[in-house]
């Protein structure tokens, strides 16, 4: 469904990213691992061309990088990290302008009652309904990010890509976020990837695992089979220890059943 | 009637009396009735000269100038993701400053001639160095983020503004009339102004209107925007190119009047929201009565002298903007 072939982007003259490929089936999941640096937000935004890119990405055989704005924004979306927000729209009004793309044209068009249905039931799903007409800047950080995936769904993608989806969320709303994320990627046509820090999430989330080292990928396959001295190597942390000493803390205080 | 419909009332009878109100007040004072049997043709015929010749034009330029200097600022702030720019942070006050500077150093502005050459050379002065500043964060910065425009925006407004001093501090015999342009004044313009401002006006209104969804898409940022299908490097070049015209077009008849950009927008989204559709008409209906009502105080206050217009919108603007922003702040 998604091929990205060969793909080098970076800032300036630069390459952060050099030569990454990987492909995402339909119904697919996949977790971008890699220590900081490595480049996993730089390819998410050379995937999308907010940076120039050289390679390729098509989307069901289409070119996204040469894709027109509104046309892209009707095949993708995105879910930002973002903790603060300044202008004060309420939450139905921010999950409204994910129908951007879907408007008639771009001058004078308001959403239609189909429009609103859409982002209205994206906010229920969401467990936002109470809070729809509360200002953005008097949400939590957790809500604000949850607003945020319920405008992502709201425009109705084939794929929906994550930068760091979890880092401004309490543990609960992390579960909950992938959980959403995990019905709404096993709909007929849907696929979604995003980059992740926590480990334990991103298995949770993924079926695929693409783990990045230094701009390049040093594995890409089913996250089963995610090879742990590949990951020890790359974060440069001996990392099942790691684990196994974590489930030790939480055994000590009485955690194990 | 809903409470918004409530608000949108109260907020177009504040902006028709104070409009009345300025009308009326001043050497001679003339009860609103009067005003509007003035504008019918009828009543005594000093009393329509006063309002018709004298006094509305004078206060239409006023509301005029408030108005597009709120939509300006509102477009700008959204844009620029930064609720303090302005478009005289982005070089079109000091771009205008230096025009009119220029004209009127070199005995351009004197008779028939000056009255159309002064505000023609403000306008271009503001409109080149908009471009200037937009052709030079292009060449600076591939990205052309915001922080790139405010900069190098801020960079030319300081740099065009020593220009002008300089220009000013060569000629002294001239200072005087340079100052005084500066502080910006509606005194005896007549009609001419509002026929230029007004079509301006209505034609920027209604081009940032057709584009409201993309403002409000534009106040998240680049990367967001742009996920959700708008081209914001276009998009933010035709909008601060319309904004620089807009406010260019404000400031070549009446100078430079500041904080009426800054404030209004804030007041327009405290009141009515965040959304484009609702914030630019009622910055516009608030920055115009504000702008009025600055000027009824300018001229009445030490009459028969007046205050530059300039000073009373900072005096009364400094003050009421503080209290509009960190009563917001209380509230996150």
């Amino acid at each position: 469904m998604l091929e990205v072939n060969d793909l080098s982007c970076g800032y300036g003259q630069q390459d952060v990213v050099k030569g990454v490929s990987f492909t995402l089936p339909e119904n697919g999941r996949l977790a971008i691992l890699g220590p900081n640096g490595c480049g996993k937000t730089t390819l998410l935004r050379g995937m999308t061309g907010f940076l120039p890119a050289a390679g390729s990405v098509a989307l069901d055989g289409a070119d996204l990088l040469k894709m027109p704005p509104r046309e892209r924004g009707r095949a993708v979306a995105e879910l930002p990290q973002v903790s603060t927000a300044w202008f004060a729209y309420t939450v139905l009004e921010t999950v409204l302008m994910g129908r951007y793309a879907h408007l008639k044209s771009g001058l004078f068009s308001t959403p239609t009652r189909r429009d609103r249905e859409i982002a209205e039931d994206a906010i229920r799903r969401l467990g936002l309904w109470e809070e729809r007409d509360r200002p953005l800047t008097q949400l939590s950080g957790g809500q604000l990010q949850r607003v945020l995936l319920a405008r992502a769904f709201t425009q109705t993608p084939r794929v929906i890509l994550l930068d760091e989806p979890t880092n401004h969320l309490d543990l609960k709303y992390q579960v909950e976020l992938v959980e959403a994320l995990k019905a709404w990627s096993s709909q007929p046509g849907h696929a979604a990837l995003g980059v992740f820090h926590d480990l334990d999430l991103a298995l949770d989330f993924a079926s695929l695992v693409l783990l990045m080292d230094a701009g390049q990928a040093v594995y890409f396959g089913d996250a089963n089979d995610l090879p742990p001295a590949a990951l020890s190597r790359v974060f440069g942390l001996d990392v099942p220890a790691y684990m196994r000493q974590s489930r030790a803390r939480w055994e000590k205080i009485g955690g194990q059943r | 009637m809903s409470k918004a419909a409530g608000r949108w009332a109260l907020l177009a009878a504040f902006a028709a009396a104070s409009v009345l109100l300025a009308v009326g007040a001043g050497s001679v004072s003339i009860p609103p009735v009067k005003i509007v049997a003035a504008l019918l043709g009828a009543g005594e015929d000093n009393t329509r000269e006063l309002v018709v010749s004298l006094r509305l034009p004078r206060v239409t330029l006023a509301f005029l100038t408030g108005a597009a200097l709120a939509v300006g600022g509102t477009v700008m702030q959204s844009v620029l993701e930064n609720p303090l720019a302005s478009p005289f942070g982005l070089g079109v006050s000091a771009g205008a400053g230096l025009g009119a500077t220029a004209v009127l150093v070199t005995g351009l502005s004197a008779g028939a001639l000056g009255a159309v050459l002064l505000p023609a050379a403000g306008f271009a002065g503001a409109i080149v160095t908009v471009l200037l500043v937009l052709a030079l964060a292009r060449a600076l910065d591939r990205r052309v983020s915001t922080v790139t425009v405010v900069l190098i925006g801020m960079v030319a407004s300081l740099f065009f503004s020593a220009v002008m001093d300089l220009m000013a501090a060569m000629s002294p015999e001239y200072a005087q009339r340079i100052g005084l342009w500066q502080m910006g004044s509606f005194a005896s313009r007549g009609w001419r102004g509002p026929a230029v401002l007004a079509p301006v006006l209505a034609v920027c209104l209604a081009l940032f209107l057709s584009r409201a969804g993309q403002l409000d898409l534009l106040t998240f940022g680049d990367e967001q925007a742009r996920s959700m299908g708008a081209d914001p490097r276009k998009d933010r070049r035709f909008l601060i190119l319309t904004v620089a015209v807009l406010t260019g077009a404000a400031v070549a008849f009446s100078g430079i009047i500041g904080f009426v950009d800054l404030i209004a927008p804030h007041v327009a989204r405290r009141l009515f929201g965040a959304s484009h559709r609702r914030t630019l008409p009622a910055g516009a209906l608030l920055g115009g009565s504000f702008m009025v009502l600055c000027d009824l105080a300018a001229r009445t206050l030490c009459a028969p002298r007046e205050i530059p217009i300039g000073a009373v919108t900072a005096l009364l603007g400094a003050p009421f903007f503080l209290w509009i922003f960190f009563a917001g702040r209380g509230r996150r």
